[in-house]
């Protein structure tokens, strides 16, 4: 390209740039004012620069977004996930301030961008919870059992992560697609019942989301669905134990490092503590029947009152979520072993929907009580 | 004539009262009709057997049912997905018996709910889909064989490899003799369980009916980690739970032999010593009329793999030296190794040639067609209640035997006893709580 081949030149960049996809814009975080130019430099060889406006107040270090960047060079046919390992700036990956941001790209011409003309990069941001790393009180025991019996339970220690706020949406699921299920992959024709998902697929491949659901929970993802949204994201499933930490809390809230902030109820059995879903005649999150205010499903983040100690909604009810554990027993060996899926449903009676309580699904099921949420395991603090 | 005006038409002929005690909900079901089931049981196996029998537009789901109402979500979503009717969710499978519209119980609870489950269902005039092994130990497994036949009841017992079209061609290879006489098939069940957690005791978690569970079986302490797998309170043991599939192809492969004359075996814990009472190694041998079968079994062996997914229901044999699942048959003429779960079958010759390979496909959807084929024509089910006490009865004669200090045990079939060990005798039934008994009088 002509115009990179001149040293030092700074090249404003007429690259298309998107947020997402129109219309689909719902539960990611908005990142506005994306511009992206190219700049040459002497010695480092062209870089990519994006800017972009992370205006929302509410982004913290205990409440950060995760900021992920796409890219195209063909017209956005084919799109790739921009490693980490190429950026600089303080603008991707967890992003613990709001304000304006920077994202240098380095090592372009690895990429072999013939024409600048041709990239599209997409910025896209989900709202997180820290999790700061340290003990917690794990009940749960492995492959599904339960166990609200122990006296001293013993403390499990898992490092620094963090865990979406909400579960994934239909919004975003949809976005998802269409930019990479152009041969319907991750999409399955139950998506389309209005009243349980609602992403239509159009015939030439392209998705589209029933008006009114794009702030619900996505469903009927199996868990390869999930798995393939959240490595387009450089997310990954959470694990049993973080969901369930998540749920709790760490014995210290602000982490075993500081240890200032003792949990008040560390073996609680809910997000918001130890009352029953709908004690008092208070309902605390989504499960089966009209009573809590929803027949079925209920927009994400509907009972954020009563989200974890970290913030994280909707962990009860709603949507089971897909973990990342195999359940394995010798009458599984040699099949694709169950998965583990937690935190009950708009099906569930109000004593499933808590901290111990799992469910063994098959990873191809697609079912309209389970969704997802993503997870960033993270060695380093955030930006 | 539809469902209901067929119940009230039988209603007006031979009197409520009248019909209801002597044939509560026995009603002739027309070609049309479709058959309403109850599931029990709401764990892995009857959620697939839920979902399973609402794909098929002939059948409606009625009810399910667990006494731990913490399972319902996953399974009435399954259901909802197949069907237009929302069933009724319940923890007393009482409810199911007590609705006259219901026909089929499908019941795949723990081992110890098998026998008083089935009864009181056959009572109540349903048929009846029970899971494997058919009843926790011999005496229970006789009342239900007479309770289906007293009430006239189609009893299916969910050995669905017998099923399989592969298992039927296998079982005509060795009838057509090309194996020679056959006088000894060797059954394997080698498997590889964790070791069950240890944790106290502890209260009984909210939503969950613990005394319901318990049922007919002792109520102890509630243990979130005990496996009722490895406690002969409430089952058969891990080996005769999943073993019972194999024994009961080798039975078909060799026309069903009725009765083991002996049993001697040996069984012991020796890897997972975790407060099991079952044993984690068994090899035992059944001593029949001309043919003996003997059985490998073993709950710590890793490189014995179950058929992998990919083979199965596919055109490929398993490895067989490592598969754990399957049967061979020894013939004076030939050999045949056979593989559960679509494995297929492999014949070789005198000299060790192969000589027939046959494909399978596994047998769910033959047996779950069967079971409402006969549920139809009133037609013993293929897995009839008789064969699937008899294929799990001598996996309760090797656990009395190794509850009795490992001793040779003599059977005599007539009486369904022990006649030389009158201690083993004692484990031919169990102790019931009052509230819950199986009757000598079914």
């Amino acid at each position: 390209m002509a115009r990179q081949a001149r040293s030092c030149d700074v090249v404003l960049c007429v690259a298309l740039v998107s947020v997402c996809c129109p219309g689909v814009r719902a539960r990611w975080l908005p990142t506005d004012d994306v511009k992206v130019r190219l700049e040459t430099t002497e010695l480092g060889g062209p870089k990519i620069v994006v800017e972009y406006d992370l205006k929302d107040p509410n982004v913290s270090p205990e409440s950060p977004a995760y900021v992920f960047l796409r890219y195209s060079k063909d017209f956005g046919k084919n799109w790739q996930l921009l490693s980490t390992d190429a950026l600089r700036g303080n603008g991707f990956d967890i992003v613990a301030k709001p304000g304006h941001k920077e994202v240098v790209w380095w090592g372009t011409d690895q990429t072999a961008v013939a024409d600048l003309g041709q990239v599209e990069i997409r910025v896209r941001a989900i709202a997180m919870a820290r999790v700061p790393a340290g003990r917690f009180v794990m009940k749960s025991l492995p492959g599904g059992g339960r166990d609200e019996s122990k006296a001293a339970p013993p403390d499990v220690n898992l490092p620094l992560y963090y865990i979406a706020k909400y579960e994934t949406t239909v919004a975003m699921y949809a976005d998802y697609l269409n930019e990479v299920g152009g041969e319907g992959a991750g999409w399955n024709s139950r998506m389309a019942k209005a009243d349980r998902c609602g992403i239509v697929q159009e015939s030439d491949h392209t998705y589209h989301v029933a008006p009114g659901r794009e702030d619900y929970p996505v469903t009927y993802v199996s868990w390869y669905d999930a798995m393939g949204f959240l490595q387009w994201c450089g997310l990954s499933l959470p694990t049993e134990a973080q969901w369930e930490k998540a749920v709790r809390g760490g014995l210290y809230l602000d982490g075993d490092q500081t240890k200032k902030q003792p949990n008040p109820l560390p073996e609680r059995r809910h997000p918001w503590g130890d009352e029953a879903p709908n004690a008092g005649g208070v309902y605390r999150c989504n499960f089966d029947g009209p009573d809590d205010g929803f027949e079925r499903l209920a927009p994400v983040g509907s009972f954020r009152r009563f989200a974890g100690p970290y913030g994280v909604c909707d962990l009860a009810g709603n949507v089971a979520e897909w973990t990342l554990n195999w359940y394995t027993t010798s009458y599984h060996v040699g099949l694709d072993g169950f998965r583990m899926a937690r935190g009950g449903s708009w099906m569930a009676v109000p004593e499933g929907c808590d901290a111990v309580t799992g469910a063994t699904q098959l990873p191809l099921k697609e079912s309209s009580i389970m969704g997802f949420r993503g997870v960033r395991n993270s060695a380093v603090e955030s930006k | 004539m539809d469902r209901l005006n067929r119940r009230a038409f039988l209603r007006s002929t031979l009197g409520v009262g009248g019909a209801a005690a002597l044939w509560p909900s026995a009603r002739a079901l027309g070609a049309n009709d479709k058959i309403i089931m109850g599931v029990m049981g709401l764990g892995g196996r009857g959620t697939y057997l839920a979902q399973k029998f609402a794909e098929r537009p002939e059948v409606e789901i009625a009810y399910l049912c667990d006494p731990d109402t913490r399972r319902f979500a996953r399974v009435r979503e399954a259901v909802e997905e197949e069907q237009d009717r929302s069933p009724k969710m319940v923890q007393d499978f009482r409810k199911i018996l007590d609705d006259q519209s219901v026909d089929v119980l499908i019941n795949a609870t723990p081992d110890h709910w098998h026998a008083l489950g089935t009864i009181l269902a056959c009572q109540a005039g349903k048929d009846v889909y029970v899971e494997k092994p058919l009843a926790h130990n011999i005496w229970e497994g006789r009342k239900m064989v007479e309770a289906a036949r007293k009430y006239k009841r189609v009893v299916q017992t969910g050995m669905q490899s017998r099923s399989a079209p592969y298992t039927h061609k296998a079982k005509e290879y060795i009838r057509s003799g090309k194996l020679g006489s056959v006088y000894l098939v060797r059954v394997f069940n080698m498997m590889q369980h964790p070791k069950q957690a240890s944790v106290p005791d502890g209260p009984v978690p909210a939503g969950f009916d613990y005394d319901l569970w318990c049922g007919p079986a002792p109520k102890r302490p509630y243990n979130p980690s005990r496996a009722w797998l490895n406690q002969f309170d409430y089952s058969c043991g891990p080996i005769a739970g999943d073993a019972v599939h194999q024994f009961d192809l080798a039975r078909f492969l060799v026309d069903d032999p009725p009765y083991p004359s002996a049993v001697a075996q040996t069984s012991a814990i020796r890897s997972l010593v975790d407060g099991r009472d079952m044993p984690d190694t068994q090899m035992a041998l059944f001593e029949y009329d001309g043919l003996t079968i003997t059985l490998d079994a073993t709950l710590w062996t890793p490189y014995m793999k179950k058929i992998p997914a990919g083979v199965r229901d596919s055109d490929q044999f398993p490895n067989w030296p490592f598969c754990s699942t399957k049967v061979e048959v020894l013939g004076t003429e030939g050999f045949m190794c056979f593989g559960r779960h679509g494995g297929g079958w492999q014949a070789y010759d005198r000299d060790g040639e192969l000589v027939h390979s046959e494909y399978g496909r596994q047998g769910d959807k033959e047996h779950q067609d069967n079971f409402i084929q006969c549920v139809r024509t009133r037609e013993k089910a293929m897995s009839d209640v008789q064969i699937g006490h008899l294929s799990v009865l001598p996996f309760h004669l090797a656990n009395i035997s190794y509850r009795v200090g490992n001793q040779r045990l003599r059977f005599d079939g007539a009486t369904e006893s022990v006649t030389n060990c009158d201690e083993a005798n004692r484990y031919l039934k169990r102790q019931y709580r009052p509230e819950w008994t199986v009757p000598e009088n079914v």
